[in-house]
């Protein structure tokens, strides 16, 4: 295959003719040859801009014997390959140096008129002028073909490497704004003009159940705000989302989850006008608060039943002490009427009244102080078929003599479930001595106590055909709320205390002749 | 009232410490009705002086709150003397009792106020056989 050097000879017609003509004008060029040297760097020391391009007169001198050693070389009379090799690199080095391309033209033009001249003044003929002369053409071809490559070949990777240092710079760049704002505790969203979510961060995801790609393109506003709130919050966020500064970039407000659960959200506005409609305008930057809200409302709780558990402890000693006074002068009084063979049935029935009340009392300040100052959970696995039938066996008297039939409907697989043995008894107690009253009223009826298990509860039913609640939204479970005319309005609510400390929920469904109480309590290998 | 122990028995002796002097009284009335003999001490110091004179009592019944000397400490006493003395612990603060005389043992029954005086009786009287066999 031709080589682009024989292409480039074929080109200029040079032939091996051409080459013998130009080999037999050396004996007499070559004593020449450093005077030629010397004019040609002359002519560059007299132009300031190829001057600039050297460093100094040391390397001057070298470059003149090296345009020696260039002259003696280009009329040697072979050009091959490894000729065309070192021509390359002249066009090469003279990138590196900088020296623009028509220096070179320039400098050609010089070395030829010297050589021609020289021919001339020796009698060479046309033909070997001519041979010299597109020999020359030819050396500059070579030398401008070497230029534009190695120039083309520095510009290339110059730029490849700026354009790799820039995508790196951008990956850098973009990473760590990627992380930052997925590995933000936050909820980060971004909205369009339009108020469309067009970012939507892990954290947001997380704390709304919803996957970022269907959120993108939805309304902001429609989709995640409570109904309550987008009167007020969400008239906010427009506001901000038009460009407007608000007063309080920061506010608290309600977010819907895709499962309908409702969080408390701090949010923070931050507006960044943009050209592209579809770009981010406005960033909504939001902390799920709602735990931390649970934990400080149950730490004020705790805190003030602490307190009322303190007074109460204080204040149980002293109620007790007085009744134990009067409870013991009701049993003296008994006794001494007894003996005296003096009481009456209306003395005997005060006498037992009074008892009765001391008892009444006694019995409150026990509850209240359960309920204020309960003891911690003593947590064992309790099996939940022998908790019931130990509640029913316990209320069995009360039952009969209230004319109730208490059913046991349990599940024949054993159900454990870890918690307070005795606490959980109280809770099964209470019920159904609620059911039983609610029906010793009306002449009897049934209770059924159900048992079953469900994948992660044990749900646990009381249920009584009494007339049921006065009221469905009656607050049942608040203390000091009685539906009976000498409760002491703590049982409930000591049951749902009981119930809510293991973990557990507790609901009541009630009409006339059903009432319904569920207790769910985890199972015991949760 | 037959809550007392079996006729033709040493009758119990027993410390009541209360400083409800006006009730203690009415009670050591009504237990020494029912066949037992009653000592009444109205403070933890009183206790305390009593227990260093023999005889001893068979059975202490103690308040946990009086003033200066509480219930723990006469009973902490009353077993340095007598170790294995029974001891019935009256009081508004059952849990706070249970918890103090958890170290004792045998440990003290605890009964709460206001007490029903047949109870208490009738743990007397078990308490009391158990000494007399």
């Amino acid at each position: 295959m031709e080589t682009r050097f024989q292409e480039m000879k074929r080109y200029a017609r040079f032939g091996q003719d051409d080459a013998k003509l130009v080999a037999r004008t050396k004996a007499y060029c070559a004593p020449h040859f450093t005077r030629i040297a010397q004019e040609f760097y002359d002519r560059i020391r007299e132009h300031e801009d190829a001057h600039a391009v050297f460093t100094g007169e040391e390397q001057i001198l070298r470059l003149q014997r090296s345009l020696v050693r260039w002259l003696d070389r280009l009329l040697a009379g072979t050009y091959d390959e490894s000729y065309f090799g070192e021509t390359i690199q002249i066009g090469r080095v003279h990138v590196k140096v900088g020296l623009p391309q028509h220096y070179m033209f320039t400098a050609m033009t010089l070395i030829r008129s010297e050589l021609d001249r020289i021919i001339v003044a020796n009698g060479g003929d046309a033909a070997t002028r001519d041979a010299l002369s597109r020999l020359i053409d030819l050396e500059l071809g070579v030398m401008i073909e070497g230029y534009r490559e190695h120039l083309s070949a520095r510009i290339h990777a110059k730029s490849e490497h700026a354009n790799q240092e820039l995508t790196r710079t951008l990956a850098r760049t973009e990473h760590r704004y990627i992380s930052a704002v997925e590995l933000a505790g936050v909820l980060i969203i971004g909205l369009d003009t339009t108020g469309a979510i067009r970012l939507f961060n892990r954290e947001a995801e997380r704390v709304t159940g919803y996957e970022r790609d269907e959120m993108t393109g939805q309304p902001f506003i429609a989709t995640l705000m409570a109904e309550d709130v987008v009167p007020t919050d969400g008239t906010r966020v427009a506001r901000a989302l038009a460009g407007e500064s608000l007063d309080t970039p920061v506010f608290e407000s309600v977010l819907r989850t895709r499962a309908g659960n409702l969080r408390d959200v701090r949010w923070q506005l931050a507006y960044a006008p943009a050209d592209e409609e579809d770009e981010v305008v406005l960033f909504v930057m939001g902390q799920d608060v709602t735990d931390a809200r649970a934990v400080e409302e149950l730490a004020r709780q705790h805190e003030k039943l602490a307190a009322v558990g303190t007074l109460a402890a204080g204040l149980a000693h002293e109620i007790r002490n007085p009744l134990n006074g009067a409870q013991l002068h009701v049993s003296f009084l008994e006794r001494a009427l007894k003996k005296a063979g003096a009481a009456t049935p209306e003395m005997n029935e005060a006498i037992v009244v009074v008892g009765e009340e001391i008892k009444r009392l006694a019995l409150l300040v026990s509850e209240f102080l359960d309920f204020a100052r309960p003891k911690p959970l003593k947590v064992d696995p309790v099996v939940v078929q022998a908790l019931c039938h130990r509640a029913v066996v316990l209320l069995a008297e009360q039952a009969a003599a209230a004319r109730v039939q208490i059913t046991e409907d349990l599940p024949a697989q054993e159900l454990v479930i870890h918690g307070d043995s005795s606490k959980l008894e109280q809770v099964l107690l209470n019920l159904l001595q609620n059911g039983v009253e609610a029906l010793a009223g009306g002449g009897g009826g049934h209770v059924v106590l159900r048992a079953r298990r469900q994948p992660r509860v044990a749900v646990i039913e009381v249920e009584d055909d009494g007339p049921g609640l006065p009221r469905a939204d009656a607050p049942i479970f608040d203390a000091f709320f009685s539906t009976k005319a000498n409760g002491t309005g703590l049982g409930l609510a000591i049951v749902h205390r009981i119930v809510t400390d293991h973990n557990g929920t507790i609901t009541v469904e009630s009409r006339p002749g059903r009432t319904r109480f569920r207790v769910t309590v985890p199972l015991g290998n949760q | 009232m037959d809550q007392g122990p079996a006729p033709g028995l040493p009758r119990p002796r027993i410390l009541l410490v209360d400083d409800d002097t006006r009730t203690s009284r009415l009670l050591a009335h009504m237990l020494r009705e029912d066949g037992f003999d009653v000592e009444f001490a109205s403070n933890g110091a009183a206790a305390i002086s009593r227990l260093t004179r023999t005889p001893m009592p068979d059975i202490l019944v103690t308040d946990l709150h009086m003033p200066d000397v509480d219930g723990i400490a006469v009973t902490q006493f009353a077993r340095s003397k007598e170790p294995l003395l029974p001891v019935v612990i009256v009081t508004g603060h059952p849990n706070m009792a249970i918890g103090l005389g958890a170290t004792l043992i045998p440990l003290p029954v605890v009964l709460t106020k206001p007490i029903e005086y047949a109870k208490l009786a009738e743990e007397l009287r078990r308490v009391s056989v158990g000494i007399v066999l």
